[in-house]
């Protein structure tokens, strides 16, 4: 897969304080780049250095292959960002700002893409108002039409979701998995559960540090904190010694309507169902039920930002 | 891509109620300023003896003097236009806008520097009334009025780029204000020192970077290449140190 974007080694250093460390990510193309950490982790800081806006104190980034920096003209109208406070003129009607910044990136046609834009965002209704008398949801969908109106190929969205309501964030969540299909986007979110539905890779930072970066299946299994598994017996049925399978606990054994419920918790960092499985055949055991629990992206975010603290 | 900024910002002044404050507080004091001048003049001939009376001169005590007044006046009304071009843009963090774009800090300062021209110019035209009714009491000195008039637009010039690189520094629009309010009495001040210093050489440094001279000598009518020069490079260095400060990008 193409990495469109390589973060190589890049540091942001203030006078007194280290808002970013030698972190290194990638993100591939065509891909929703989910990037986790909690406030004050360096995401934003990140995502300015990347859209070429802050300049970096040490490492390198590379979009499309080319070096970009605050001098390059290289990545200019390649990077569509919708920081974490939209870039709003509150004074101005939002057509007439989108057409403003269609200009300024040189789009040809600009009332048809300004257009167009506002079709797909449901900013027709609005586009004679005046910006800073919108809801905070249209504002935001302003933020997102400026980011894409001159049709950059890659997105930064900067917690897009932040304190829209419950339909609002619905909307906003499925338009950007439609832009997905032909722009590649790097998204940040408090919300993980919004990062597992959009992104299939994810980066976590805390502190201004990397602390995992992949595929987020591949995070999952690298991450995993031990397997919890659910096993159910036959009435009166005991667990045999599962020692074999590497060191665990039976953290609770209850006794249903039909079946011997045991939950064990196993070290293993493997998946061991299918050996588990023919093991308890083989005792002549009767196998009800056999059901294992991943932790949740949530437990490993916390797990990464709890541990090293 | 400039055109499109100075278009922005340009409609963005007269959509806001501050345009319009600013240019009928500024005719309306103009006004008094000349009316006073007119009056002071025509008492001061009826009420002096002729031989005195004649001495009194049209240009110096009402044309002259009323120049300098706008001048005075631009000491509030230019950091007033210029304190909001990007402080507010810095409060708001509207200027990632420019930055992702492919317009550089120079085009931006120059589309803004345009803007803030506009709108001191519209002030100015207010004031055109007046050269009608000094061309009616017969002066009929083109050259005069030309030269004024060029004095006053550079001093704006020179206040607006100062203004500019104030905003530049704040995020506060007041602050910037203040900032850029303090900067134009310096320098008038240093003119003072020129005035008030014993030492030839230290004085003539004085004069020479002080704005006041050479403002008097375009106001008379004498436009000296020295004088064109320090206009040039005053707005030159300002607007250099704009664009560093906005290529800092420290905030």
């Amino acid at each position: 897969m193409n990495k469109i974007l390589e973060v190589e080694r890049v540091s942001k250093e203030y006078p007194g304080r280290v808002a970013v460390s030698n972190i290194s990510f990638h993100v591939n193309q065509g891909s929703i780049h989910g990037f986790l950490g909690p406030n004050g982790a360096g995401k934003s800081t990140t995502m300015k250095m990347i859209a070429g806006i802050l300049p970096t104190s040490q490492g390198q980034i590379k979009l499309f292959g080319e070096t970009i920096s605050t001098d390059s003209l290289y990545h200019k109208n390649l990077i569509g960002l919708l920081p974490e406070n939209a870039p709003l003129y509150l004074d101005m009607k939002v057509e007439k700002y989108l057409q403003f910044v269609a200009k300024l990136h040189g789009v040809k046609n600009v009332k048809g893409q300004v257009d167009q834009v506002m079709e797909s965002l449901k900013l027709i209704e609005v586009k004679n108002r005046l910006i800073g008398n919108l809801s905070k949801g249209y504002k935001q969908r302003v933020g997102l039409a400026q980011a894409i109106v001159y049709d950059a190929p890659f997105l930064i969205l900067d917690e897009p979701t932040n304190g829209l309501d419950p339909q609002a964030v619905v909307e906003l969540r499925d338009f950007i998995k439609g832009l997905a299909a032909h722009k590649t986007i790097l998204f940040s979110s408090h919300i993980l559960s919004e990062v597992e539905q959009l992104c299939d890779q994810i980066t976590i930072i805390h502190k201004g540090k990397v602390r995992a970066s992949g595929d987020l299946t591949e995070i999952h299994r690298k991450f995993r904190q031990g397997l919890v598994l659910k096993i159910g017996l036959g009435i009166g049925e005991s667990l045999p010694d599962l020692s074999n399978f590497g060191k665990y606990e039976v953290t609770h054994h209850s006794t249903l309507a039909n079946e011997e419920q045991f939950i064990i918790s196993f070290v293993s960092e493997i998946d061991i169902r299918s050996e588990l499985i023919k093991f308890i055949l083989s005792h002549g055991l009767k196998l009800m039920t056999i059901q294992a629990e991943f932790p949740e992206l949530e437990d490993i975010f916390l797990h990464m930002t709890e541990t090293q603290r | 891509m400039i055109w499109n900024v100075w278009k922005k910002e340009t409609e963005s002044y007269f959509a806001s109620p501050l345009a319009y404050v600013l240019i009928g507080l500024f005719s309306l004091i103009s006004g008094i300023v000349f009316f006073n001048l007119l009056v002071t003049y025509t008492d001061g001939i009826q009420t002096l003896p002729p031989e005195y009376s004649q001495q009194i001169s049209f240009v110096e005590e009402v044309v002259l003097k009323f120049f300098a007044n706008v001048n005075f006046l631009f000491l509030i009304f230019i950091p007033l236009i210029t304190m909001k071009l990007f402080s507010e843009e810095k409060r708001l963090e509207t200027l990632d806008i420019y930055w992702l774009s492919p317009m550089k800090e120079w085009q931006l300062v120059f589309a803004k520097y345009l803007s803030a021209l506009t709108l001191v110019l519209s002030l100015l035209l207010m004031t055109c009334v007046f050269p009608l009714v000094i061309w009616g009491v017969g002066i009929k000195d083109l050259n005069l009025l030309g030269s004024s008039y060029l004095a006053v637009v550079l001093n704006a010039c020179a206040y607006i780029s100062l203004g500019l690189f104030c905003s530049s520094i704040s995020g506060n629009q007041i602050i910037a204000a203040l900032l850029s309010i303090l900067g134009v009495m310096f320098l008038w001040m240093i003119s003072w020192g020129g005035h008030l210093n014993s030492n030839y050489i230290v004085a003539e440094i004085f004069t020479y970077v002080g704005i006041t001279s050479h403002f008097e000598r375009l106001l008379r009518g004498v436009l000296g290449t020295q004088d064109i020069i320090y206009y040039l490079s005053f707005i030159f260095i300002f607007s250099v140190m704009t664009v560093k400060s906005l290529g800092r990008r420290n905030w």
